[in-house]
């Protein structure tokens, strides 16, 4: 068992501080604290540590970067110095970098204003090759924001020596094999094909109409919840695939479809899932068309 | 002539904070935020409804705020469009329940994030701060945890929840939900009590007078004598003019006051200026903060001047004891989140599940052209979003934030809120706290 704590350095680069908020979400607070020790956060620690750091050759343990990043000082600077000196003075030094969010896994929103020269780390949407072209040692943790738990199980998984598995967008297998449709409370709809007739109901699947993402995006959202108790589809809203490389897509609340038909989940071909849902939206099942909590019977 | 130039942190974001000195006073003051993001321009050519989704990214301690003001913003399109949408008594009371949720969050979080620690450097430079050491620290994140949960049981997650679409709602709680998110708020309450007032909340809620609040041991009371014994009583002291332009269960429609005369206000005097930013000078500018004027004169937005608007007893107190220092800024924030639990748990309480959550409009999202103004009370302070649409597709998008109302930069003949609140004072320690008393939102400010 390690004893020592792990030493953190959280970076920022362009961004809505989004993710460090959901960080102080994380609900087991103390057992964080235990393991690991804030070298520098941007809303916690004064600048004059973090220079002295900077000017040091100490290595540390981990370097989490948040917000997309950029090799030009006109788009991003910090403490007055150019960010791209910051950023590969500490890149050199930490053992493990975390890129928290889509926009430093990606270049997420933020990127669109400028596709060329703001990127996430190790990608610039799909393609390889953002900030760097290569490095060894990026674990993405995609997400708009990220989950608190994502990121600190990540972290502790690590610093307990344990050989994280990796996606290859380098995204957590444990977290990024699910997919948000599961554990969904509209499953039986999208199984039997029964849309969401309107918003602001509980009943209906929001992905034939409403854009809901959820059957193509990767992330156990519907698995461990946010806040500890809901999240966007048991709120009624459509996923925006917000973990994905191509978020956020346009048209967020619209589901793209060809010649009439939804995009296919994730993995499952446009035969097994066309041929399965026409057979499905032939049937019409009565339960599913009502209300789910029938007052009057 | 000195000039100085510090990084101001710990806030969010990050700012610049240039200071011309006169025998040793400051004789002038320049905010500058860099790190533009550009959301305004990245919405533009997109269907409206994607602001909803991409306008939380804003910011990501006032996520909520932002998708209500944009939501607000769309369905003012439809009104500008023929078609006047009825919202139910419920979806208006969720909206409201999430952006207390939020606000009673920021307020906590400030307090004992950064106020408190804050006032600790002044004394000590050398302070390495709270997080993550101390009790009091951790008891703050739980409260903070539980007030943003007890929002997410109809927003779906915090922060950066979709929950609002043009018509109402998109959640529809159930009983139970409403219960477990009033069993959130009561730790909240419970927080509050023991650590932040030292008292009952309904006690505190029934005071008027600044030294009920100054004689019961609390988190807030050593604060409040923290800040007198640093000054910052009399410092810190801006034109005391508020504007509240958002609606509120304290007051009616819009208002402005100048010290304690409250009159009405309308939005259409609200205008940006781009003086001094790199929009209007990319060589000459020094900043991406545009300044939001009301009538060409600057005024203090945010809690504070929602409360001043009210005619808030307790604020009214220490407003007239310590006028609009430093203090009251801080104290109204407190003072703020004593009501907000409070009206949240009679909202709570109250809900009436047995309404829509959403009525859709009639006419097709992909035919509406016109435009619209969102505009609500953020954490801190006036929040306006501006859209112009032409058959469904954003043409333009304009967002002014409260941190653009209180840290605009102006010129000496007319300098902004916290300019003035800076100007005469004699350290840069001081200059830290007392723009930190506006709680700075540098990421807003650079959208």
């Amino acid at each position: 068992m390690k004893t020592e704590k792990s030493t953190i350095i959280w970076l920022q680069g362009l961004t809505c501080n989004g993710n460090s908020h959901s960080f102080f979400n994380y609900p087991q607070m103390p057992s964080f604290a235990a393991s690991f020790e804030i070298l520098y956060h941007p809303l916690l620690c004064g600048h004059e540590n973090f220079l002295s750091f900077l000017n040091s050759d100490s290595s540390f343990d981990f370097l989490i970067l948040e917000g997309a990043l950029s090799h030009d000082e006109r788009i991003l600077e910090r403490f007055g110095l150019p960010f791209y000196e910051i950023l590969d003075n500490l890149a050199s030094r930490a053992k493990h970098i975390i890129c928290a969010g889509s926009c430093a896994s990606f270049g997420g929103v933020f990127r669109l204003r400028d596709p060329l020269k703001i990127t996430g780390a190790l990608f610039s949407g799909k393609e390889k090759g953002g900030y760097w072209l290569e490095k060894d040692n990026v674990v993405n943790i995609s997400g708009c924001p990220i989950h608190p738990k994502w990121l600190v199980e990540t972290l502790l998984a690590l610093h307990l020596g344990e050989k994280v598995l990796l996606d290859p967008f380098l995204r957590p297998k444990e977290v990024f094999s699910y997919l948000v449709h599961h554990g969904c409370l509209r499953n039986e709809y999208f199984e039997w094909k029964v849309d969401s007739h309107q918003l602001g109901e509980r009943e209906g699947c929001l992905f034939y109409e409403h854009g809901c993402l959820g059957p193509m995006s990767h992330a156990n959202c519907n698995k461990i919840l946010w806040n500890g108790v809901s999240s966007k589809t048991r709120a009624g809203s459509p996923c925006l695939g917000c973990t994905e490389f191509d978020f956020p897509r346009v048209a967020l609340y619209e589901t793209q479809k060809n010649m009439s038909l939804p995009q296919t989940p994730f993995g499952i071909s446009k035969r097994a899932y066309y041929s399965l849902a026409g057979v499905a939206k032939s049937f019409k099942i009565e339960r599913l068309e009502k209300k789910l909590i029938d007052e009057n019977n | 002539m000195k000039i100085t130039k510090e990084i101001i942190e710990r806030i969010e974001g990050e700012a610049t904070l240039e200071l011309e000195w006169e025998k040793e006073k400051v004789s002038f003051a320049r905010i500058k935020f860099f790190n533009y993001r550009g959301i305004e321009e990245i919405l533009q050519k997109r269907p409206l409804l994607d602001a909803l989704a991409l306008t939380p990214r804003v910011c990501g301690i006032c996520s909520h705020s932002h998708a209500i003001a944009s939501v607000q913003a769309i369905e003012a399109c439809y009104a500008h469009a023929g078609e006047f949408l009825h919202v139910s008594q419920k979806a208006n009371d969720i909206r409201e329940i999430a952006l207390n949720a939020e606000k009673i969050h920021n307020h906590i979080k400030w307090y004992f994030f950064t106020i408190l620690p804050e006032l600790k450097r002044v004394s000590d430079p050398t302070y390495q701060g709270n997080a993550f050491k101390e009790k009091q620290w951790f008891h703050a994140q739980n409260a903070i945890m539980e007030s943003l949960k007890m929002g997410a049981h109809f927003t779906g997650q915090w922060p950066h929840g979709s929950f609002v679409m043009a018509g109402g709602v998109t959640c529809d709680p159930l009983k139970s939900d409403v219960l477990s998110a009033l069993g959130c708020l009561d730790v909240v309450i419970a927080f509050c009590e023991e650590h932040f007032y030292g008292m009952k909340v309904e006690e505190f809620l029934s005071f008027d007078s600044a030294l009920q609040v100054m004689s019961a041991p609390s988190a807030l009371s050593h604060g409040i004598d923290e800040m007198i014994h640093h000054g910052f009583d009399r410092l810190g002291r801006s034109f005391d003019r508020f504007l509240a332009l958002g609606k509120s269960y304290m007051y009616e429609g819009s208002l402005k006051a100048s010290k304690t005369a409250v009159l009405s206000a309308d939005i259409k005097y609200a205008h940006e200026s781009l003086e001094h930013t790199f929009f209007e000078n990319r060589h000459k500018g020094y900043t991406y903060s545009k300044s939001a004027l009301y009538k060409k004169s600057y005024y203090e937005v945010g809690p504070l001047a929602r409360l001043m608007v009210a005619k808030e007893p307790l604020m009214r107190d220490f407003h007239r004891r310590f006028k609009d220092a430093a203090l009251t800024r801080v104290v109204a924030r407190a003072v703020e989140c004593a009501h907000l639990v409070w009206r949240t748990k009679k909202l709570l309480q109250e809900l009436n599940l047995a309404e829509p959550s959403f009525i859709p409009p009639k006419k097709d999202i992909h035919s509406l052209s016109g435009e619209g103004i969102g505009v609500i009370e953020a954490p801190r302070g006036s929040l306006i979003h501006h859209v112009v649409a032409h058959q469904g597709i954003i043409q333009s998008y304009d967002i002014i934030t409260p941190t653009v109302w209180n840290l605009g930069n102006g010129d000496r003949q007319n300098p902004s809120t916290a300019q003035e609140a800076l100007i005469g004072l004699n350290s840069f320690t001081k200059a830290d706290f007392i723009l930190k008393s506006f709680d700075v939102c540098s990421v807003c400010t650079t959208q």
